[in-house]
């Protein structure tokens, strides 16, 4: 610990939460958000009370924008981005790069970037298709971030869980699939997954898929979590997106 | 650039939740965009997502834009409980898997969960500030309860909130 972060009072994680939650006047939020500017700790804080605040946000029935209001965005970005004042140049390179690492906008790519996956996948494969993909996962390795495993669902009320690569499972263990949507409070389980194979599932026998909702795949014995939990090591993780 | 349309519907939702008027919201929106473009460099990655801090950012421009509207203070209980509506209680209680799966992502204590455990008009003053970006003081009207009471009902729950979800 160093003298940037000193334990934290408690009156500043009460700030942080009341920030986050919107009840500091306008006079008491400029002067938090100065504060916030220069503490990790505090940014750390606003950042978790934001994170567990957006899963009631998520709930929202979303309102289309507008193409005209699109539009405008669209073209006072551009203004930004094509009028770059000298002193500015490596800023918004910054801006740049943050703008491509921009979790928000990765989410969104990588629903294309998985869809690319899964239409070159489907090429390869003699698996019948099922017709358009509407939601789509990909789940990844912790770890590496490889890809790992696609979850599809489609019209004909199946959703697929489809390997991307050769799956080593060690002798004796099984991967279990596991969902669990933001506002569960508990994962379900999916079955149990074969080395090589694609799980079909019946759509119409599991709860409405949700925006966001989490699936992974942990390595549990032969016969599956003996809890109706995970407890092994999560092999792959991933969320998924309407398309 | 349609990248950020569908984040952009989000946002507006959000943000006509508290304005109840397209046009301005449709501003804010519109300014929200411009000012995470210009401020993106200071968000550090390390922190994780940056869409809390998209919507904390858009939700401080909807506040701010509050004085030049002139907006409904309703209750609408039914809507901002449903928002939270989980049957968590039953399956809460489960300490021996607990710390097993504190590594897991899936077995987090989710805030549907937490807010399960205040009282109804406490959880309604956080789900009022949070959704409809009420202020305490129109809460208090709202509820027939004295401004103190509000405030310190919120400053609590945060505290209760805060305890659960670690």
């Amino acid at each position: 610990m160093n003298k940037d972060t000193q334990p934290t009072p408690d009156i500043d994680d009460d700030l942080s939460g009341q920030y986050v939650l919107g009840t500091l006047t306008e006079e008491e939020r400029s002067h938090f958000e100065q504060r916030l500017a220069s503490s990790v700790e505090l940014q750390k804080e606003v950042n978790q009370w934001q994170a567990h605040f957006l899963s009631i946000t998520d709930r929202l029935d979303p309102v289309a924008a507008s193409q005209p209001l699109s539009a405008r965005i669209e073209r006072s970005l551009d203004e930004l981005d094509k009028s770059p004042k000298s002193a500015k140049q490596s800023t918004m390179n910054s801006q740049a790069s943050f703008w491509q690492n921009l979790i928000l906008w990765r989410g969104i790519s990588m629903a294309c970037l998985v869809l690319a996956m899964v239409l070159g996948f489907k090429l390869q494969t003699v698996e019948p298709i099922l017709g358009k993909p509407t939601y789509i996962a990909v789940l990844v390795q912790p770890e590496s971030k490889a890809p790992g495993w696609v979850i599809q669902t489609s019209q004909a009320n199946q959703i697929q869980l489809v390997p991307l690569a050769a799956v080593e499972i060690p002798e004796g263990k099984a991967l279990q699939f596991w969902t669990k949507a933001d506002d569960w409070d508990a994962p379900v389980s999916l079955g149990l997954v074969r080395k090589g194979e694609t799980l079909n599932l019946d759509i119409n026998k599991l709860p409405p898929l949700t925006e966001n909702q989490l699936f992974e795949l942990t390595l549990e014995q032969e016969t599956g979590s003996s809890t109706g939990k995970p407890t092994g090591p999560i092999t792959s993780i991933g969320r998924g997106i309407s398309i | 650039m349609q990248l950020y349309e569908q984040e952009a519907s989000r946002l507006l939702t959000v943000v006509m939740r508290i304005l109840k008027n397209r046009p301005l919201s449709e501003d804010v929106v519109h300014d929200a965009f411009i000012k995470i473009w210009k401020n993106a460099n200071s968000y550090h990655q390390e922190l994780g997502s940056a869409r809390g801090w998209v919507y904390t950012l858009t939700r401080n421009l909807a506040l701010n834009a509050l004085k030049h509207s002139n907006r409904q203070i309703l209750a609408e209980p039914d809507f901002l409980l449903d928002l939270c509506d989980n049957q968590v209680l039953a399956s809460a209680e489960q300490p021996d898997s607990i710390s097993a799966l504190a590594e897991d992502p899936l077995a987090q204590a989710s805030l549907q969960t937490c807010l399960e455990y205040l009282e109804p008009e406490r959880k309604l003053c956080v789900l009022h500030a949070y959704v409809d970006g009420y202020t305490q003081d129109e809460i208090a009207k709202l509820l027939g309860k004295p401004l103190g009471t509000v405030k310190s009902w919120i400053k609590r729950s945060l505290n209760a909130l805060k305890e659960c979800l670690q």
